[in-house]
């Protein structure tokens, strides 16, 4: 592996700092060099948030180019589309099925696609997609506001199959250190929920 | 973390983070900042930490009373340092010229954050040319790393040169995430002596003109600190003598990368200590090179210097960057895919990706798309506020607006703001605008903000007799940077409780007649108040007082409050008129029908109070 490189995206307020902090963390615990790219102020308040996670050794930049993303995780189906330039038809894109439709769409011409128009989107870039029941398995684990960590099971999961890095005990480590402490639980289990979503798809 | 993390610990830290790690290594004792996106995480680290590791941390009511703070303690032998993003160094411009001519006794950084691209900014000014202007040393790091390891360096060269030591971290320094290997943590000494020194310190015609000239030596001293620096290094070597690659910063980190996409066979200069610049290390590289490219982000700074060393090195030598040809833009951040390009079309290269492809493609999807602009959060004050001050002083009313969250207002529905320019600039250009036009105008600022820089304007208004509102938009909190407290709040950077300085009796000192302070959700009183205002002959205040939204949700959990919800009822006609005033992101139309997303609401009721038909009520929780 030269490089590996996962590019994260949904709505400020998603978690979406946390999840990359937590991939970049667990990277950084399996001995692997790492960059990870924030955007705070302005740029967080409700509008478009994405990171970027890069691992490898000659990684020095903290953004990932154009076409060259290996997984694309989405929070927020719009903002996976919005994303979509990073993609190639070698990335996976795992993406939320939580919509969060911008404010005013209603007023704008531009109205919030159909799921299956966003699949089409999608699969102009590329055919490897996974929608994770997002909603769903937070309100299981405990607590909607948990959804970043499903995503981040899915993740895992996915990459173990794929053969890319990132391993599981390196993440759930990664949580426990990140996430308060009374949190950490939930956190765990939503991790696990995600994670045997895609494991019991295969 | 940062204060208990270990000796060769290897850690993955914000810039920021690093930075204030760095300051714990070098045994900073005084730590000043006014808070300022890309900068704010540094003082912010410190202020958690601050009592506990026996140093002194502050929030200056603004910059250059920051560094007016950490230039006293600096000048009394204690370590110090002042963060501040790129234009907070304009106003603490006036104090940094001339402190250069004094210069410190103990190590001083002042760390300056520049944003290309503007994420948070009103501007994307290129910091580098006030180490030019001033003369001061300026390190520039390129990652986490170099940003801990440059603070302690930029320590020592201050205490060697008895200078101010720039440190320029630019939004992708400040806030990436690396690998950073501890030093070991060096004692705090917060325990100075000033020592008297009329000839060094007061800075009066007689003492300035002498002071030049010793300060001019000292500038020679830093080249050669600069020549033998090991920031300053070749880090590749290329086989043929034909192209060499000089960068700096973020663009170090691109250039290398795009250098090995395109496998182009090339030597690298990277620059650490960016003034002054090494003038005999860039005059061999030069000299050893037939052509070379300068990579770097917003001005051509090195780019200008480096032309400015091949006359007297290397006459002949191709020089190409931005100034001639623009092969790299000087506006805008820079990114892989920018240099790619342009070393490409320098080395006759094809790229290794196919970005038209990609962009054809990605246009298709991207036309469809709706935007998602940062908007005021859900429960927001400023949302009321400014809700009360349209409805009340109407669409002929001029609104001067300022630096943070309300200025999230001028989006619609709200769009309150006309003009917007630096900190505390509303009341002024307030003052200028009314006395051209003679409309109701109304400044718009936040506490913050109004603390920082706003109260010479106000006094300008109440000598002059200017006849403008000034409302103050009061959330208890610098918002947009991380809910910093300030002198409204009465808490301090140690995190203890102190002397709170009220703005309205701030107002009244300054000889404002009409003062008042309002709840923004309390609309009939807020108007009524504002009605007043506009009416008074003279300048007058209104405080918009109301806790920011996230401080009082998170407030609520803590405490365990459960949030209430607000329904609408069968009563609604869908008239829209909440969606068209307010524009509240909790407030959403799905398939015709109003709803209230109950995630999101914050349950400030404000959409009650507005709604025609009494249709939103506030529910049971479930």
């Amino acid at each position: 592996m030269k490089e590996f490189n996962i590019v994260l995206a949904g709505v400020g307020g998603q978690g979406i700092l946390l999840a990359a902090e937590i991939l970049g963390t667990a990277a950084l615990k399996d001995g692997l060099n790492v960059r990870m790219s924030e955007i705070h102020g302005m740029a967080q308040r409700g509008g478009a948030v994405t990171s970027h996670v890069r691992v490898g050794r000659s990684v020095l930049a903290p953004t990932v180019l154009e076409g060259r993303a290996d997984i694309l995780l989405g929070f927020e189906p719009l903002e996976t589309l919005r994303n979509l330039k990073y993609a190639s038809e070698k990335t996976v894109v795992i993406m939320s099925d939580e919509k969060m439709p911008p404010p005013g769409l209603i007023s704008e011409s531009t109205r919030y696609p159909s799921m299956s128009e966003i699949f089409k989107k999608i699969h102009t870039f590329t055919k490897k997609v996974l929608i994770v029941e997002t909603t769903r398995l937070s309100a299981e684990a405990g607590n909607t506001l948990t959804q970043n960590i499903v995503l981040i099971g899915a993740l895992v999961a996915i990459v173990a199959t794929e053969k890319l890095p990132v391993k599981r005990k390196c993440v759930v480590q990664a949580i426990k250190e990140l996430v308060p402490s009374r949190y950490v639980e939930t956190n765990i289990r939503a991790f696990d929920l995600g994670y045997n979503y895609v494991k019991g798809k295969d | 973390m940062l204060l208990r993390g270990k000796p060769n610990e290897r850690v993955l830290l914000l810039g920021n983070e690093a930075i204030a790690r760095g300051i714990l290594e070098a045994g900073i004792s005084v730590v000043t900042t006014y808070p300022g996106t890309p900068a704010s995480e540094i003082g912010d680290s410190v202020s958690e930490i601050a009592a506990e590791a026996g140093l002194y941390m502050e929030y200056s009511t603004n910059e250059i009373v920051a560094v007016e703070v950490a230039a006293g303690a600096a000048n009394c032998g204690v370590r110090a340092l002042t963060a501040m993003k790129h234009v907070g160094l304009n106003v603490a411009s006036d104090m940094v010229m001339t402190l250069a001519y004094t210069g410190v006794r103990g190590g001083y950084v002042i760390v300056t954050a520049d944003d290309p691209e503007c994420f948070s900014s009103q501007n994307e000014q290129d910091n580098r040319f006030y180490a030019l202007l001033s003369n001061l040393p300026c390190l520039e790091p390129s990652n986490s790393q170099e940003a801990k390891d440059m603070t302690a360096s930029a320590i020592e060269i201050s205490e060697k040169l008895e200078l101010p030591v720039l440190l320029r971290t630019t939004t992708r320094i400040s806030h990436t995430r690396g690998p950073v290997v501890y030093g070991s943590i060096a004692k705090p000494n917060l325990k100075g002596e000033f020592v008297q020194d009329v000839k060094r310190l007061v800075m009066v015609p007689a003492n300035s003109r002498p002071k030049h000239d010793v300060f001019l030596k000292k500038v020679k001293e830093a080249k050669e600190i600069s020549e033998a620096s090991p920031y300053n290094t070749v880090t590749r070597k290329g086989k043929s003598k034909n192209l060499g690659v000089i960068s700096s910063s973020s663009a170090y980190n691109y250039a290398v990368e795009a250098i090995d996409l395109l496998g182009l066979d090339v030597s690298v200069l990277k620059l650490g200590m960016t003034h002054p610049l090494p003038e005999k290390l860039i005059g061999e590289f030069l000299k050893a090179h037939t052509k070379i490219i300068v990579v770097e982000e917003l001005e051509p700074y090195l780019e200008m210097q480096v032309k400015a060393i091949a006359k007297d090195y290397a006459p002949s030598v191709e020089i190409y960057g931005k100034m001639r040809k623009p092969y790299f833009a000087r506006t805008g951040e820079l990114s892989t895919r920018d240099v790619l390009i342009g070393l490409a079309n320098l080395t006759s290269k094809k790229l290794p990706i196919d970005f038209e492809r990609i962009n054809a493609k990605y246009a298709d999807i991207a036309k469809e798309l709706a935007l998602r602009p940062p908007i005021l959060c859900a429960g927001c004050p400023h949302r009321a506020s400014m809700y009360v001050i349209k409805k009340v002083a109407g669409e002929k009313a001029i609104y001067p607006t300022d630096i943070g969250c309300y200025a999230l207002g001028i989006a619609p529905p709200l769009k309150v703001g006309d003009i917007l320019i630096c900190m505390g600039a509303s009341i002024g250009t307030a003052e200028g605008i009314s006395k051209a036009t003679n409309a109701d105008t109304v400044a718009i600022i936040g506490d913050s903000t109004f603390f920082h820089a706003a109260i010479p304007g106000l006094v300008n208004a109440v000598y002059n007799n200017h006849k403008v509102v000034l409302a103050v938009l009061d959330n208890l909190a610098t918002a947009m940077t991380g809910h910093q407290p300030h002198p409204g709040t009465g808490v301090t950077g140690m995190q203890t409780l102190s002397n709170r300085v009220f703005i309205e009796k701030v107002a009244e000192g300054c000889g404002v007649k009409f003062v008042r302070v309002v709840d923004p959700f309390k609309i009939k009183g807020a108007e009524s108040a504002l009605r007043e205002a506009l009416q008074f002959q003279g300048p007058s205040v209104v405080v918009f007082r109301a806790p920011c939204a996230l401080t009082a949700v998170k407030e609520k959990r803590r405490k365990g409050i459960s949030l209430g919800v607000y329904k609408i009822t069968d009563k609604c006609t869908n008239c829209m008129a909440c969606v068209k005033l307010l524009g509240c992101p909790a407030i959403i139309v799905e398939e015709g029908k109003v709803g209230i997303n109950e995630v999101l609401c914050a349950e400030c009721g404000l959409c009650a109070s507005v709604c025609p038909y009494n249709a939103i009520e506030r529910g049971k929780n479930d």
